[in-house]
């Protein structure tokens, strides 16, 4: 049976005090001298048999009612995951959510949100006997026969791991194991329904909730959320990773829970192919972005390492593991004719100073035999290409390149992906377009990783062309129309901006604008480079290829040989060094709602349990808070129906003086 | 008065109200009681024929006349009236719930009567009875014999078990003459033994008043929380929860009033039940006027 305030059970103590106060009572006795003991012995004698009888039944009674009572508070649930009526199901199918997520404590030192649905589900099963119990997990998603609930909480296939779950995709695999399960069977699906790892927008719900209608005998299926309220939890991220030369730029995010206020210091160790050191950093708030330094070795081709903070409510969120290769030459292309704007955009893409990075200038109709896979980013100051260089251009977008398309100054009907340039305009006479508001947070021309703005409202255009097309815009004019979009094709970016730095144009050879974007864009495509080293947790590029094996060589944490491959941490595979990190999707705060849970699970009259007591369906418990109310009720009636005197014995006696 | 159980406001208001035998007394002394002889008083009681041997003077001459048959002319025979108080000395008589206890109630009775029979000229003696004692005070018409009956009433401590009914047969078969036997005690007592004892009395043709003394807790057995009752008379304690046994308890008491009192019944006694917390006054007034003959209501 399952309580959804168990602490409420506590007052079945309070079942005794009736009983003790009886027995309180009785040695709390007066002692009185007494004359008709003939009487008192007789009524004694007789009040034994039945008398006694109903004594026992009035205090039974009052204890039953009490217990009645905590009963219903402690609200037992009747039909759910783990409640009356389910003695007689066959086969149960646990979907099991071990991603990172479910590694959160409500408190230091309490089970986490994973052990905790796990004890669960083991004193269900317990409860039901003998059905069979076939897990699936998130992180390996095959189905595994547990032979006994006991030794749920001993196996791998249910520890922690730092991968992601895919909740859609278990469904679907529980249906299909259920069609070759016959008898009843139910659907337990523990979760703590954090909403990246639900995806109700994706469209493989409806297969699976398609498949479980059309299985012979449908599944009953109940979800058991792990929710409430946590420890005090910060995480550490790795935005992104880039080797500039001798030195490791890191991006990385701190993140604090929403309970935490004030500033704070944060101790972060860092760990560079085997030496430590530790620096404290200061939380203004709940969050901090920074980037952090990290000089290489001199010599060093290739290493690891990892950051960490100290462990707190979750320990999965704690280490963030990096990994990098050579040094390679930061590579982009500068597709323009000659001229002042030119000039500024390569003195933009490899400005002094900055060794490692290289531009090399090619006419409009060199370009397409300039392009190649190794370029950062193509900066395309001409007009849209069309033929060869077209198809070179799309290519080299779709495999990860970025590309700044700047105007030409010439009307021109050729679009490219069904982008194109609008016709020229200029500014009236002693007016300027100015740019109005630009994305603070992404885009070439976010803010620094420092919070301090780009110099976006010093631009100052006389001349411009509007992008034309489906796209994101990042910056627009004082008048509305964009002066910056993006267009992500398959791995890459195509960036529109709507003027160029000559002076016939606007100031943007000032530097306060283009200097930033143009390195963000370069740098963006560059990371490609880097990526090769990085990879999440359970993601296509950290699974083995033929022939490889997998090792895991850093030293933090205590890595579980069983789960290497859900685990984050630098492995080695093959031939390959590999940083892992948990998926971002797992620092995701969203928890899903209840109107997306019955949207995902509709037609499966799913129940949804809340293991905190919280939020949980009403219908489940509202019938068996009633029961237990009408046998209050019943008891107390009982126990007064029990207590009514006789009122014919005492009325025959004589009160006063008879003669 | 020295004696906390008399009330003199009492004794004067009770004063002009006679005590009244129910039955014919015998006695050496003349009183205001009917005698069972016919004797020279004022009062006419009946013809009878005459037989040889009656007194010659006492034959009605003007029936003889009238009938010429001889006629005895009888009258009633005044003689005075011997009560007998037995009082039930056992330790039940202590109790009490919450006014006097039923012995100092049961004194209070008896030295009113004892007063009022003395100061109408009978003869008035008490019987005390426990069951290891039985102690009396012969009856007597003096008014000097009162302050004996008073201080003997006053020294009264009761204890043990009861001897009510060996006392009743012990006065049955040792008063000689009728008496006015007036009993004061709880009746703690086999019902059965007591109706035997009663009947004794009553085939020695004595006039038997009963005093059924019964404290108000006794009766309604009112209690809010569980007690231990010690047995006044032998001790015997027990444990009980009064709410749940009192049903039975007041069961217990009714059959016994209901047998005590068809007990006294056929054996032609008075029976009052009187609760201790009853005003003597009422009592003893209701009681001597009952008593009075219709003639005189």
């Amino acid at each position: 049976m399952l309580f959804l305030a168990p602490l409420l059970l506590w007052f079945l103590a309070a079942a005794a005090v009736p009983i003790a106060i009886h027995l309180i009572n009785r040695r709390r006795h007066k002692t009185i001298q007494w004359a008709a003991m003939q009487f008192l012995l007789k009524a004694s004698r007789q009040s034994r048999g039945k008398k006694k009888l109903r004594n026992i039944l009035i205090l039974t009674c009052r204890a039953l009612a009490i217990a009645a009572l905590a009963l219903a508070a402690a609200r037992p649930i009747v039909s759910g995951l783990i409640g009356w009526g389910g003695g007689s199901i066959d086969t149960v199918v646990l979907l099991l959510d071990r991603s990172a997520s479910m590694e959160i404590r409500p408190g230091d030192g309490l089970a986490s949100r994973r052990e905790t649905a796990i004890s669960k589900v083991r004193d269900a099963m317990a409860d039901l006997g003998s059905a069979r119990l076939v897990l699936i997990d998130s992180a390996s998603g095959r189905p595994q026969e547990i032979p006994s609930p006991e030794i749920l909480d001993t196996l791998s296939s249910t520890a922690s791991t730092d991968s992601t779950a895919d909740l859609p995709a278990l469904l679907a695999r529980a249906a299909e194991l259920l069609t070759d399960i016959t008898g009843r069977s139910e659907v337990w699906l523990v979760s703590d329904l954090q909403e990246s790892n639900w995806k109700p927008d994706d469209e493989r719900w409806a297969a699976a909730r398609a498949s479980l209608s059309a299985l012979p005998q449908k599944p009953a299926v109940r979800v058991l959320s792990i929710t409430g309220p946590t420890a005090a939890n910060s995480s550490i991220r790795l935005l992104s990773s880039h080797r500039s030369g001798d030195e490791l730029l890191l991006d990385l995010e701190i993140l604090r829970s929403g309970e935490a206020r004030g500033t704070s210091a944060i101790p972060l160790t860092t760990q560079l192919n085997g030496s430590r050191t530790t620096e404290n950093l200061t939380m203004p708030g709940q969050s901090l972005r920074f980037q952090k330094r990290i000089a290489l070795p001199a010599g060093s081709e290739t290493g690891h390492g990892w950051l960490s903070i100290p462990a707190d409510g979750n320990p999965r969120d704690n280490a963030a593991f990096f990994a990098y290769g050579p040094a390679r030459p930061i590579q982009s292309l500068l597709v323009s004719p000659p001229g002042e704007s030119a000039d500024y955009l390569a003195l933009a893409a490899a400005p002094p100073g900055l060794e490692n990075h290289a531009t090399r200038r090619v006419d409009p109709a060199e370009a397409a035999a300039a392009i190649t896979a190794d370029l950062a980013a193509i900066l395309w100051a001409a007009p849209l290409p069309a033929g060869p260089a077209a198809d070179a251009l799309q290519n080299f977008l779709n495999s990860g390149g970025h590309v700044l398309f700047l105007p030409h100054g010439t009307p021109s009907d050729i679009s490219f992906s069904g982008l194109s340039w609008a016709d020229p305009t200029e500014a009236p006479a002693g007016k300027f377009f100015i740019l109005g508001d630009w994305n603070h947070t992404d885009g070439p021309l976010r803010d620094g990783i420092d919070g301090t703005p780009v110099a976006g409202n010093r631009l100052k255009a006389i001349r411009r062309q509007i992008p034309l097309g489906d796209f994101t815009p990042l910056a627009r004019w004082e008048d509305g129309e964009p002066a910056l979009i993006r267009r992500i094709f398959d791995h890459g970016t195509a960036w529109f901006l709507g003027s160029i730095p000559d002076y016939t144009w606007s100031n943007l050879g000032d530097a306060d604008v283009l200097l930033p974007a143009v390195q963000r864009i370069i740098a963006a495509g560059a990371e490609r480079f880097d990526a090769s080293h990085h990879a999440d947790v359970g993601s296509p590029a950290a699974s083995l290829l033929p022939g490889e094996t997998r090792s895991r060589i850093d030293d933090y944490g205590s890595p579980d040989p069983a789960n290497a491959d859900y685990e984050a941490g630098i492995h080695r595979l093959g031939e390959r060094l590999l940083a892992l990190n948990r998926p971002p999707a797992e620092d995701s705060p969203e928890i899903l709602s209840r109107e997306a849970l019955d949207a995902v699970l509709d037609g499966t009259r799913y129940t949804l349990l809340d293991q905190a007591g919280q939020a949980n369906d009403p219908n489940i418990s509202r019938d068996v808070w009633r029961a237990f109310l009408v046998a209050v009720l019943f008891f107390l009636i009982s126990e007064a129906l029990l207590c009514l005197p006789k009122k014919t014995i005492t009325e025959a006696l004589p009160q006063k003086t008879a003669a | 008065m020295k004696y906390d159980f008399l009330d003199n406001d009492l004794l004067s208001r009770l004063g002009s109200l006679p005590i009244e035998s129910r039955v014919p007394m015998l006695g050496n002394v003349a009183g205001k009681h009917r005698s069972p002889h016919r004797g020279s008083s004022v009062e006419f009681a009946e013809y009878r024929k005459y037989v040889p041997g009656d007194d010659t003077r006492r034959l009605d001459w003007k029936a003889f006349a009238r009938s010429d048959r001889f006629y005895i002319k009888e009258f009633e025979a005044d003689t005075n009236l011997r009560a007998y108080f037995v009082v039930d000395a056992s330790g039940s008589m202590n109790f009490a719930g919450s006014g006097d206890s039923k012995i100092q109630y049961a004194r209070r009775i008896a030295a009113s009567l004892a007063y009022l029979l003395v100061n109408q000229g009978d003869a008035a003696g008490l019987s005390i009875c426990t069951d290891k004692l039985h102690l009396e005070v012969p009856p007597s018409r003096r008014a000097a014999h009162l302050e004996r009956f008073f201080s003997t009433l006053g020294k009264l401590e009761p204890s043990g078990e009861t001897g009510l009914i060996t006392a009743l047969h012990t006065i049955a078969e040792k008063i000689g003459q009728r008496a006015f036997v007036v009993i004061l005690s709880d009746l703690f007592t086999d019902p059965s033994a007591l109706g035997d004892a009663l009947q004794h009395l009553r085939y020695r043709k004595h006039d038997i008043s009963v005093f059924h003394l019964l404290d108000p807790l006794e009766i309604g057995f009112e209690f809010d929380r569980p007690h231990r009752f010690v047995d006044l008379e032998d001790g015997t304690a027990l444990v009980a929860e009064p709410n749940l046994i009192a049903e039975e308890y007041k069961t217990a008491l009714r059959d016994f009033l209901t047998k005590v009192r068809a007990k006294c019944h056929d054996a032609s006694a008075d029976y009052q039940l009187v609760t201790t917390d009853t005003p003597l006054e009422p009592l003893l007034r209701d009681f001597l006027t009952a008593r009075l003959p219709k003639s005189k209501h």
